[in-house]
């Protein structure tokens, strides 16, 4: 029984596992409207498939389901050491979607779930109740934590939401980050300065090899223009860095294609970060065996897989003194180990 | 290999003819086999199911790449035709509920399907079998979701007593042309995560028996990261090895260097 043509791979979302009690949910009523061909399986709570134990998530990566689910308990969560928190006095993230519709080879998530699977939480007024008592003082919460919630906005509208939640609570900042070239959210909200866009962008190369599914970088960088030209708060990622043969010429035209393309003085800051990951995060990357930057000799310290302090060095010295020389060095963000 | 479960022999029949398959008498339980394909009769009901698929999963592991199909007639409400074939996406058993990955685009109708103890002449709201949930359970041992489908055949309106061993082998008959499909469809979304052919491996684990057992995990890691970015790249494996351990650890720094380089 040897085949050699293969068949297509099924449309996203050829699957719609929806919680019972969630049925009638108006959020449910026009996702199962969107994705009328879907089949739909009745299911009592999400983890009986988002958790089931036999997963393969590198075989699910290319046909992804949703699964539609109440989220109980906490939304919200400390934001982690990983990330910058802007030295805002509090810091959360916020969990109302799990799972990514993109798939890089050097996302943690691949780590932390034992599926590729996305669930989407519709109850996202809870995660507002939650977050209210802590408003009395300035609060950041990252809403893209755990998914890119741009690259799903046609479906969940969840972007919106928090955009409008934020504009009713002075003490509240947004941190949206993405890789979308999608923006149309951002089209039919009044901007806040207390909401920050911020793109990962990546050389083409990388997005070609490591970033699966995601949007080129010209659509990226498309994306950020207009946004800047709506009078949003952009801050740019380069965030997480790859260490690759031809590192220095990949960044280093990645700097000039961004800076050619948009106008320094619009930009917040510019942030640059070389990959990191939890070591428990990395053991599952490796079990996968999907990607070389999964296996790459890193260094470990406390928990922490990084690249070798002297590449890791080399990495952030020689984006640095490229990026200086389009932003002043105040408007640069490093991640760097706490050693 | 193609793993191949249903409870009848009747229902076997089609398939042995259809793939050519020959009997093997290696386990106490009825079993039919060719070079690629293993079938397994593992009788009426849960109990048998378990234990016949148990010894044949436990005798013959399978691999990554491996598939398993428990292709079967069943009883259905009124709604699905008879003669229809179903592909499954829901199974339950009780209160317990089991979910096979379905990955790939295909023509069937999909089902939900009660795996009931006694042949039903009630009406259900679902398909029902006696085998399926069993299946699941004792395959999800061996193979990824992603791995196992589940084919039913409708047979009857809950009237299980006008169901006729001719009419099992008609039905099945019927659909050996769906079960290639559903092989193929389901051989398109296997992955297979080995890095190294059998000899590369062999190749590797003698020469990772040289160095201490952390040592031996960084040279994996640094083989998997060179062939992952160099597919097509060979990898020299044929090192000769020195007496001291220092000069054992410079060897292992300079082979890391540059696989990784």
């Amino acid at each position: 029984m040897k085949h050699s043509s293969k068949p297509s791979p099924p449309k996203l979302f050829s699957h719609l596992y929806i919680e019972k009690g969630i049925l009638d949910h108006p959020q449910t009523r026009m996702i199962r409207a969107k994705f009328s061909d879907s089949q739909v399986i009745v299911i009592e709570h999400y983890k009986e498939v988002f958790n089931r134990s036999a997963q393969s998530f590198a075989a699910q990566s290319s046909a992804k389901k949703l699964i539609l689910a109440r989220k109980e308990g906490k939304f919200l969560h400390e934001g982690s050491q990983y990330s910058d928190g802007f030295d805002i006095g509090q810091f959360f993230y916020a969990s109302s979607v799990m799972g990514c519709l993109y798939d890089c080879d050097y996302c943690y998530l691949q780590g932390l779930y034992p599926s590729a699977n996305t669930v989407l939480f519709v109850n996202l007024e809870d995660a507002f109740d939650q977050l209210v008592p802590y408003l009395g003082e300035e609060t950041l919460v990252a809403t893209s934590y755990d998914t890119d919630t741009m690259a799903i906005e046609s479906l969940t509208h969840q972007t919106k939401s928090w955009l409008d939640f934020a504009a009713e609570h002075k003490n509240l900042y947004l941190e949206i980050r993405t890789k979308s070239a999608n923006i149309k959210a951002l089209k039919n909200n009044t901007p806040n300065d207390r909401v920050t866009l911020a793109w990962t962008l990546s050389p083409q190369e990388i997005i070609d090899r490591y970033e699966h599914a995601t949007p080129s970088l010209e659509k990226r960088l498309s994306a950020v223009r207009e946004a800047i030209a709506l009078g949003w708060k952009v801050r740019l990622c380069i965030d997480p860095v790859i260490y690759t043969e031809n590192f220095d010429s990949l960044y280093s035209k990645l700097i000039e294609r961004i800076f050619d393309s948009i106008d320094s003085d619009a930009i917040e800051h510019l942030t640059l970060g070389s990959f990191r990951m939890s070591q428990s995060h990395l053991r599952a990357l490796k079990k996968l065996r999907r990607s070389d930057v999964a296996f790459f000799p890193y260094t470990v310290k406390n928990e922490m897989a990084t690249y070798p302090e002297t590449i890791e060095s080399y990495i952030l010295e020689t984006l640095l003194a490229k990026a200086t020389r389009y932003l002043p060095q105040e408007r640069i963000r490093t991640w760097q180990r706490q050693s | 290999m193609i793993y191949l479960i249903t409870a009848l022999d009747a229902e076997a029949k089609p398939l042995c003819d259809h793939y050519r398959l020959k009997r093997d008498t290696s386990l106490p339980y009825t079993l039919y086999r060719n070079d690629e394909m293993t079938l397994l009769v593992g009788g009426i009901g849960k109990a048998n199911t378990m234990m016949a698929l148990s010894a044949l999963l436990g005798w013959r592991i399978p691999e990554a790449g491996d598939i398993l199909i428990n292709i079967g007639i069943c009883g259905a409400p009124s709604e699905y035709t008879i003669g229809e074939a179903l592909l499954i996406h829901q199974i339950f058993e009780g209160e317990r509920r089991y979910y096979p990955d379905v990955l790939y685009p295909h023509t069937l109708r999909e089902a939900a399907l009660r795996s009931i103890d006694s042949p039903q002449s009630m009406e259900c709201t679902h398909p029902v079998d006696m085998e399926s949930s069993a299946i699941f359970q004792a395959a999800s041992r061996f193979f990824k979701l992603h791995q196992m489908a589940f084919l039913k055949i409708v047979s009857d309106h809950f009237t299980p007593e006008s169901v006729t061993k001719e009419g099992a082998i008609d039905f099945v008959r019927s659909h050996v042309n769906t079960l290639d499909e559903l092989i193929r469809n389901l051989q398109s979304v296997q992955v297979d995560p080995s890095l190294f052919t059998a000899d590369e491996r062999r190749e590797i684990n003698a020469l990772k028996e040289h160095f201490t057992k952390s040592q031996g995990d960084a040279l994996e890691d640094a083989l998997s990261y060179c062939r992952l970015k160099n597919p097509k790249n060979s990898l020299k494996l044929d090192h000769v090895i020195p007496h001291s351990k220092r000069e054992r650890s410079q060897l292992l720094e300079t082979l890391i260097q540059a696989l990784t380089a």
